[in-house]
């Protein structure tokens, strides 16, 4: 015969709130402080970073064909870091981390745990952003500055770079969280706006073409270097400030669509 | 204790406007527990002549109060026009899945507006104002997570975004997560969780900011019976301490436990709403199923059928299961009945006066 002790159930838990517990509104740095850290640690996946990382160094491993070869010229140099750099390689990353940054919340729909808090949804945003820039920066701006400085071209190339890079890390990023809180499958939105939208516009007549964020790129790669990239004839004040007032401008429309926005 | 039926499968709920009035917008609620859902007005009175004006309906008011309230999703109405309020105490949402709970739930929370009514918490819309957004705890249906936190850290997280000073949010994780009994665990990742578990540190991150208003939508899913248990005993004990704890289920054994405050919701609809036994007892037109233990069953039934109380027998070997319009009249009749037969009753007990037997009845039609 089998004795079976019944379960006797926990012990009843302390029922009394703390007391002492000060409560206010939660401060916009607080609130861009939290999110940062909650969905820094949601786009850090290691899959994710090496896949990406591979993917930088093609532009790194392109910028030391170039620079072994012997007829490198300042026009070569520049392509290798426009039409891999700033086509490919930084607006894909930026892509997978900033499009997640809260679209991958709400797709998996640990959004509410943000939403449902009293405090502004712009540091929501911003925070969120500044995580997805914290992931792709490492990831991208070491290639392709390597790039750069392997072509051997010289004529301030690296500088370039470097000022380019910061100012598409920033746009693009900006636009895909963009994205990531305005629409569902962002990756493939995501993809379609660099394939399509960034990859024919850019190249295409000066009107339109102004509103492709590599034209800018480009232009402070020619504007610095001395280069003669297609497509790219704005001054590099131009080629920094708008690429800026766009990001704030998209962040901002980021803000009021998660203020409105349905969460599951 | 009122009790309220609107006829399956549609049609609003009839009743008085009542409810106590509404609590400050944020701080301690004020209401008395255990206030049961109370439901608006609607059509003019019964026997009014044709074009008798129809009265125009208070908005109800309560800790949540919720007037008219429609949902669509493009052509799917997820809510139909819905209305009740509710104060202090544990009631429960009662409903198949797919019946509108979630989507409920969501508008309480301010998640999604309504495409139609409104929705009032404490007295505020919760999807634009900031503090009552502060003042709800919300158990949402999904079980995800931040998986890489430790359960601390998520229970932390959720202090701190609800405005809780940073000295005093271990203190209140800890209390937080020694309710759902996952203190000793708190380190752990709560992907590591196992479902329950996860439920319990969604609990525990609800509980944080002291919430006037709490919204569990299927909190119990996934607990083991112990864990249920000491979970119902947890949301009797916050409804008794004043808040307004409004809990999702389409578990009627889980929603017979919480109590006895029940709306229940079939097809964007609410169906029904009060005491789950006064809802059974409003079924007039259904009969009531009652088993009569019974020492010589054959010689009561015969009895019953000659009496016309019953309207179907089934005979067993020890018991008499009768089905009856008249339960009262039947249970004045049965005693003398036996000693007039010479038989001893054994038992007298219901079988359908149970949330069930409600709950087939508002839902399913039958």
């Amino acid at each position: 015969m089998t004795n079976i002790a019944a379960t006797p159930d926990p012990a009843p838990a302390p029922s009394s709130y703390p007391t002492g517990v000060q409560r206010g509104s939660v401060g916009n740095l607080d609130a861009l402080r939290l999110t940062y850290g909650v969905v820094l640690g949601q786009l850090r996946s290691p899959g994710r970073i090496v896949a990406l990382l591979l993917l930088s160094l093609t532009a790194t491993v392109a910028g030391f064909a170039v620079g072994t070869s012997d007829s490198a010229r300042l026009d070569q140099g520049a392509g290798v870091v426009a039409n891999l750099g700033f086509a490919v390689v930084i607006p894909v990353v930026c892509l997978v981390f900033a499009g997640g940054a809260i679209g991958d919340l709400r797709d998996d729909k640990t959004l509410v745990y943000l939403w449902l808090r009293p405090m502004n949804r712009w540091p929501i945003v911003l925070g969120a952003a500044l995580a997805a820039l914290t992931m792709a920066a490492p990831i991208t701006l070491p290639p392709v500055v390597a790039a750069a400085a392997l072509t051997g071209v010289g004529n301030g190339l690296v500088g370039a770079t470097i000022i380019a890079s910061v100012v598409g890390l920033i746009a693009y990023t900006s636009i895909f969280t963009m994205m990531g809180v305005w629409l569902q499958r962002h990756i493939v939105w995501g993809l379609a706006y660099i394939l399509i939208w960034e990859g024919f516009i850019a190249l295409g007549g000066a009107g339109v073409a102004q509103f492709a964020m590599r034209k800018y790129t480009r232009s402070i790669i020619n504007d610095q270097t001395g280069a003669r990239l297609e497509g790219a004839d704005f001054a590099t004040s131009t080629g920094i400030i708008v690429p800026l007032l766009v990001s704030v401008a998209v962040l901002a429309i980021a803000s009021w669509r998660l203020s409105h926005h349905d969460v599951d | 204790m009122s009790s309220e039926i609107a006829p399956p499968p549609s049609g609003p709920p009839v009743g008085p406007p009542s409810g106590p009035p509404t609590g400050p917008a944020t701080g301690p609620p004020t209401a008395p527990p255990t206030a049961p859902p109370t439901g608006p007005p609607v059509g003019p009175p019964l026997g009014a002549p044709a074009g008798y004006p129809p009265f125009i309906a208070a908005p109800l008011t309560g800790m949540i109060a919720v007037n008219n309230v429609s949902k669509f999703f493009g052509s799917v109405v997820a809510v139909s026009d819905v209305s009740f309020a509710i104060d202090a105490g544990v009631t429960a949402l009662l409903g198949p899945n797919g019946a509108g709970k979630s989507t409920l739930f969501r508008m309480l929370c301010g998640l999604t507006p309504p495409s139609r009514g409104d929705v009032s918490v404490l007295g505020a819309n919760p999807r634009t104002d900031r503090d009552v957004r502060g003042a709800i705890g919300l158990v949402p249906q999904q079980d995800a997570l931040f998986d890489q936190l430790s359960a601390m850290d998520f229970v932390s997280i959720a202090a701190e975004s609800h405005g809780i000073d940073r000295a005093s949010v271990p203190a209140v994780a800890e209390w937080a997560l020694e309710q759902v009994d996952l203190a000793d665990v708190g380190a752990k990742p709560v992907g590591q969780f196992s479902k329950g578990m996860r439920q319990r540190a969604k609990v525990a991150a609800a509980l944080v900011n002291d919430p006037a208003v709490l919204i569990l939508d299927e909190p119990l899913t996934g607990l083991d019976p112990v864990q249920r248990r000491r979970m119902i005993a947890l949301f009797h004990r916050l409804g008794d301490e004043g808040r307004c704890v409004l809990v999702s289920s389409h578990v009627l054994d889980e929603v017979a436990r919480l109590g006895s405050n029940v709306l229940v919701v079939a097809q964007g609809r609410l169906v029904a709403r009060g005491d789950y036994r006064d809802l059974r007892g409003l079924m007039d037109d259904r009969p009531h199923r009652i088993r009569l233990g019974v020492s010589d069953p054959r010689r009561l039934a015969t009895s019953l059928v000659g009496s016309g109380l019953v309207s179907a027998l089934t005979l067993e070997h020890d018991h008499v299961v009768v089905d009856t319009l008249d339960v009262n009249a039947l249970g004045r009749a049965l005693a003398p009945m036996a000693v007039e037969l010479g038989v001893r009753l054994t038992e007298v007990s219901p079988l359908d006066d149970d949330l069930e037997s409600v709950f087939r009845y508002l839902v399913e039609g039958r």
